[in-house]
């Protein structure tokens, strides 16, 4: 796709560019967010816009494969949070637990639309910063075009693992897996990538 | 550490910093790992730089009016629930209570008491009545008076019937209506009866 081009501006609080995969740790402050949340708080509602708004469009971006679909997820995703943030026990990270309730809103936009990725996902107005990275744009439109063909799980994990590098204990918990069933998802959608990626090149 | 090629999966499984300086090392030794480890590599370089970022002053703005439209309807919600909880305590309490009533023990024999006193009082009557008409009864002298006889006896096997039913459960409050219907036509009948000897006697 020739208009696909990359990310604006470093997340100051999501991923960097070298991955970390650092699991989220749930705290106090986690708990109290839950119920400021369910208390219809506004004000902790755009914070939690601002921390997470980038990643959040990342993730539903890279499931979606469109703009449009992606804001709509991520909208859908915050009420989600306003009806059930009364249900949030601490089990895992806020952070964890809003990226859970975001891919589970994806899959379900998956299904209504019955798989139909839009030809032309990348809108104009995403400008890349990365120009300097030494990675082809059509390598990744390749790639693009690879995940939108792999089933759901395979491709939240290798989302969420290679593209906004989280753990994979953060992965589990998101995807309801255990950590080494992540790491085994993974390594068996690379393969599978892998051989595509071949005849790819 | 040196590994063979089969070993070179493990490596990539672990995927950690450890495993994958170990593949590298042993991909400079061998051609056909190099080549994997490089397409594997390749991949996750080019994932790597495929986070989407994009700008849009108004998603935010959007998502806010929608979380606030959807706070009236949720309140709306909590007070409609509020409200049927309320209602159905209240109407549970309504029948707890008539049912506690009705089933109260003692409130039913003082009911059935009751009724019995105005049975009694009414069936003395009656019985007052009966004397005055039997007189003419004995000897009926007209075919109406005749007819009259027999449909008193008949009032009379009802009357003994419907005793009887009441005798085995007094609060069978169907019998007693019937017993009271037919005690009233009794009474209708005994008076019919004292008209037409009246009538007869002034001929």
């Amino acid at each position: 796709m020739p208009g696909e081009t990359l990310a604006v501006r470093l997340p100051s609080l999501t991923t960097p560019d070298t991955p970390k995969r650092e699991g989220a740790a749930t705290s106090e402050h986690d708990v109290r967010l839950a119920r400021a949340c369910a208390d219809g708080n506004q004000d902790v509602f755009a914070e939690l816009y601002r921390a997470h708004s980038d990643r959040m469009k990342s993730i539903a971006y890279n499931h979606l494969g469109n703009v449009s679909d992606a804001e709509d997820a991520i909208q859908e995703t915050f009420l989600k949070i306003h009806r059930a943030a009364n249900t949030y026990t601490g089990e895992a990270a806020f952070s964890t637990w809003i990226y859970r309730i975001l891919v589970n809103t994806c899959y379900d936009h998956l299904r209504k639309r019955q798989r139909r990725i839009q030809e032309t996902p990348i809108d104009d107005f995403i400008t890349s910063d990365r120009a300097g990275s030494g990675v082809d744009d059509v390598k990744r439109m390749a790639l693009r075009r690879m995940l939108d063909e792999l089933p759901e799980q395979r491709r939240s994990v290798f989302t969420l693992f290679e593209i906004e590098g989280m753990s994979h204990a953060e992965i589990g918990k998101i995807l309801d897996i255990t950590e080494g069933n992540s790491k085994w998802i993974l390594f068996a959608t690379k393969k599978h990538l892998q051989e595509q990626w071949k005849t790819a090149q | 550490m040196n590994i063979q090629c089969n070993e070179l999966d493990n490596l990539l499984m672990e995927g950690d910093a450890f495993s994958m300086e170990i593949a590298q090392r042993h991909a400079r030794e061998c051609a056909a790992c190099a080549e994997k480890l490089a397409s594997w590599n390749d991949i996750s370089g080019t994932a790597r730089g495929m986070q989407a970022r994009w700008q849009n002053d108004m998603l935010w703005p959007r998502i806010s009016r929608s979380m606030q439209r959807e706070q009236p309807r949720m309140r709306n919600w909590i007070w409609q629930v509020a409200a049927a909880l309320v209602l159905v305590a209240g109407l549970g309490g309504v029948f707890w209570k008539t049912n506690q009533m009705n089933h109260d023990p003692l409130l039913t024999i003082a009911a059935i008491d009751q009724v019995e006193t105005a049975e009694r009082q009414h069936t003395a009557a009656i019985r007052n009545l009966e004397k005055l008409a039997g007189t003419r009864l004995d000897d009926p002298s007209t075919p109406l008076l005749v007819s009259y006889k027999e449909k008193l006896m008949l009032l009379d096997d009802a009357i003994a019937e419907c005793q009887s039913a009441i005798d085995h459960n007094r609060a069978n409050a169907q019998v007693r209506k019937q017993l009271l219907a037919i005690y009233s036509e009794k009474q209708r009948t005994l008076q019919d009866v004292l008209r037409e000897d009246n009538r007869v006697s002034h001929q």
